[in-house]
């Protein structure tokens, strides 16, 4: 449809976007998507106990819902039309023959639904995992895009072998001028995911919409007593059943009693594959009878048994021992919040890592805790901190990296830097080396050199320059560790230790140099 | 460049190589009359570079009609032009002028940065100023460098960038910048950013290193930018008070000379910098400024 082609390209444009492009700072409209999405809105604002002002625009979703139906799932979400569209070439191909009539429960998205919301009440922020456009964005930033700039880098590298030297090098060259990560840690698993998502439409159409999408879920809630009903004319309808069978969302339109209204996306589908034209959504105000529009069989009890369910599975996240103690090598991205806000507002989306410059921020798996998948940290061994950027913290959709200005970015400590002397150079083999110290973006440096006198294994010794780090000037930014030539294990590297954003994970009382500890306060 | 072009050209690059150090070293050396270096002071860095460049006898000695020229700044840092840790960008941006101008086919400028390369590229402002001026600016891509014998006494073989070893023609720019291994970072150690691999181990003898290479890269013209030098916290500085301003672009046909000059403005002794003693020796060219012919002019 149209619309939705339309809505795609918006987001997958914006999400390209959303990158270094050349200009230092690149404007708040790349998330801008995610500002729409009242699951993720009432989720972070619920679970951090924070409001987050850009949210406002999902009220915009809420209203139009309220009056209009799930219009968002059917005409505007871009994983609705990936979803959609693979449907439809499964449908082609016939993977997937829609039965006459599913009655397959449709009840399990808004367990799910229920789940995040218990979640968030106690300060767990799970809707990341699920929301359409974080999962979107997450597989495309983490898998899909890598995966298709190495793909044609790898068409570049044959088209040069093949003697298409001009052909590769504007492909190459374009490229390098995206600015595309190609290294994600958990890239495989992230894009087996999203495969595996449109897989589903083998089995049923918009498998994820139907029985998955919380968000999908909560605007069905909102949606069940919209002004567009669908109406079948009894005059017209021959009871063919076409429209039930194609319905995309299992919503039932025939016969018209039956119809759910919480379930219909508006993709119109029944109106166009209806042999007389009698299906059509006329304004109407009048009430449905609420057996008609809960006929997602929910009853009190089945949501009373979710609750307790979420309630007592919630405290479950919470012990790990990320809670009790910062971990080594959790280096979260610069402005990042203290570890409870920034866990329950970061919806995994994984718009930082896409914008990250240098490719160091990274998907964690488990070194932040089970509520901490899919949250970036930099690891400084793939890319380090570039000192002038601080795009991590523009594109972040819900503040839990909070905007700075690159000047203040670069008053802010992500970790500090650590000298392992035992596999040092200098240190060692008594050779000169310098180049954590050459790559040190901090004027003063924060690593200097001294002079160190290196026993060798011959007795002999040998009088080498060897970094020692100044902590009070170090941010933490890790090109050290990235440029170190001692490559499996670097004779540098950088902890979170001295963390800007935590008043426990601290070394000294002043180590942060005279900022104050949290300087969003 | 297909592949039949590159493969000549690599065996061409080879045994020019081979037969006699100062195949590659250009033409103004043989000529009498004209310096082996200009130095020239003044306000504008691009009036300072053109001035240069006319001293050693004009962009039409160096280059000729539709050569590929290949000009080689330093980009290696995300820093703006006022930090000194980049080539400034007026003075690439003349010496593409000058080298189109010249009849040149082609002029590309290339650097394998340190920090990210795009980032590199535009905070420099060499990349605007290179469009500006019609040039080509490349990134470097994987599939371009490769490993070839540079036949040094410390490095047998290492890997190279293609473009540059391919180009017809080749004019280094560096900036002059402290650094604290060898000392100063000028024209000798700005080929670091023509080699791929692991950079970061050639400290480990960092001195052999830029001979070797300068042996290996013989540019046709180095044009040192010193307009505004970078004193401490160098390669990269951070801060404009870790800069000078010096006003002063130095050309030459013998990049020993033109490091021996730039180090004279750090108030850096010649024995100081091992390798321009080691490049001396090695036949690259002359560090004793006493037997260059300079000719230094303010305007």
């Amino acid at each position: 449809m149209a619309s939705q082609a339309i809505f795609f390209g918006l987001f997958l444009y914006l999400f390209l976007g959303a990158h270094y492009t050349g200009e230092d700072y690149i404007g708040s409209t790349v998330q801008r998507f995610f500002h729409f999405d009242p699951l993720l809105a009432l989720v972070t604002i619920v679970s951090a106990r924070l409001v987050y002002a850009y949210f406002a625009f999902a009220l915009i979703t809420v209203v139009a819902t309220v009056l209009f139906g799930r219009v968002f799932c059917g005409w505007i979400c871009p994983l609705g039309a990936v979803h959609q569209a693979s449907s439809f070439v499964f449908k082609r191909t016939k993977f997937l023959k829609p039965p006459r009539e599913d009655k397959t429960s449709l009840a399990p998205k808004y367990y799910i639904l229920i789940i995040i919301l218990v979640g968030a009440l106690l300060g767990l922020d799970l809707a990341g995992y699920l929301d359409p456009l974080s999962f979107l964005t997450r597989s495309l930033a983490l898998a899909v895009l890598p995966a298709m700039a190495q793909a044609l880098s790898g068409l570049g590298g044959a088209l040069y072998g093949l003697g298409a030297a001009g052909l590769a090098r504007t492909l190459s060259q374009a490229l390098q001028n995206w600015t595309i990560n190609t290294t994600f840690i958990q890239g495989f698993s992230v894009g087996l995911f999203f495969l595996g998502a449109i897989a589903l439409n083998a089995r049923k159409e918009r498998f994820w919409c139907r029985y998955l999408c919380p968000t999908g879920a909560l605007l069905g809630l909102l949606s069940r007593w919209n002004l567009l009903k669908l109406k079948i004319d009894d005059e017209k309808c021959i009871k063919c059943g076409l429209c039930t069978q194609h319905c995309e969302t299992q919503a039932h339109p025939y016969p018209n009693d039956q119809w759910k209204s919480g379930e219909c996306i508006y993709c119109l589908n029944c109106a166009s594959i209806c042999p007389t034209a009698a299906i059509g959504f006329p304004m109407s105000a009048r009430l449905e009878k609420l057996t008609n529009v809960s006929n997602v069989n929910l009853s009190r009890r089945k949501l009373l048994v979710t609750t307790l369910f979420g309630l007592v599975a919630a405290p479950f996240f919470r012990l790990s021992p990320p809670r009790k103690r910062a971990p080594l090598k959790l280096i979260r991205p610069p402005g990042a919040l203290a570890e409870d806000k920034f866990l329950a507002k970061c919806v995994k989306c994984g718009q930082c890592m896409r914008a990250c410059p240098t490719g160091g921020l990274q998907p964690v798996l488990t070194e932040a805790g089970p509520e901490g998948v899919y949250t970036p940290k930099l690891v400084p061994r793939i890319g380090y901190c570039e000192y002038y950027c601080s795009l991590c913290t523009q594109v972040c959709p819900t503040g839990a990296i909070k905007k700075q200005t690159i000047e203040a970015k670069n008053k802010l400590k992500i970790g500090s830097a650590w000298v392992n002397k035992s596999r040092c150079i200098p240190y060692v083999l008594g050779k000169p080396c310098i180049v954590c110290e050459e790559h040190c973006p901090v004027s003063p440096k924060a690593i200097k050199l001294v002079e160190y006198e290196a026993t060798l294994p011959d007795g002999t010794t040998a009088v080498q320059k060897a970094p020692v780090i100044d902590l009070d000037l170090c941010t933490g930014c890790g090109i050290c560790e990235n440029k170190c030539p001692v490559m499996d294990d670097p004779a540098i590297f950088v902890t979170s230790v001295g963390e800007t954003r935590s008043e426990t994970n601290r070394l000294l009382l002043d180590i942060s140099g005279g900022t104050s500890p949290d300087p969003y306060k | 460049m297909n592949r039949r072009d590159f493969i000549t050209g690599v065996a061409a690059a080879g045994l020019a190589l081979r037969f006699g150090p100062r195949a590659f070293a250009g033409q103004a050396a043989s000529m009498g009359p004209l310096p082996a270096l200009a130095a020239v002071e003044g306000e504008s860095p691009a009036a300072i570079t053109r001035e240069a460049i006319a001293v050693l006898g004009g962009m039409g000695k160096f280059v000729g009609k539709g050569d590929k020229v290949v000009i080689k700044p330093n980009i290696g840092w995300d820093r703006t032009p006022e930090m000194a840790a980049c080539t400034n960008p007026e003075v690439v941006k003349t010496l593409v002028e000058l080298v189109l101008a010249a009849g040149a086919k082609k002029a590309i400028v290339i650097d394998n940065t340190t920090n990210q390369a795009k980032r590199c590229y535009v905070r420099s402002g060499i990349q605007e100023a290179v469009k500006q001026a019609g040039g080509d600016m490349l990134f470097v891509d994987d599939y371009r460098i490769k490993k070839m014998a540079l036949k040094g006494e410390w490095l047998k073989e290492w890997d190279i960038l293609l473009d540059v070893v391919e180009a017809d023609k080749l004019i280094n720019v560096p900036i002059a910048k402290h650094h604290s291994l060898c000392r100063l970072t000028l024209g000798a150690k700005n080929w670091l950013g023509a080699t791929g691999g692991a950079r970061n181990q050639f400290h480990q003898s960092l001195d052999k290193t830029v001979v070797d290479l300068s042996a290996f890269f013989k540019p046709q013209l180095t044009v040192l930018d010193a307009y505004r030098i970078l004193v401490r916290n160098g390669p990269q500085g951070g801060r404009v008070s870790d800069t000078e301003l010096r006003k002063t672009v130095i050309a030459g046909t013998d990049p020993v000379a033109v490091d021996a000059f730039g180090a004279s403005l750090f108030a850096v002794e010649t024995r100081e910098l091992p390798y321009l003693a080691m490049a001396r020796d090695r036949g690259l060219g002359e560090f004793d400024l006493e037997k260059v012919r300079i000719e230094k002019r303010k305007i």
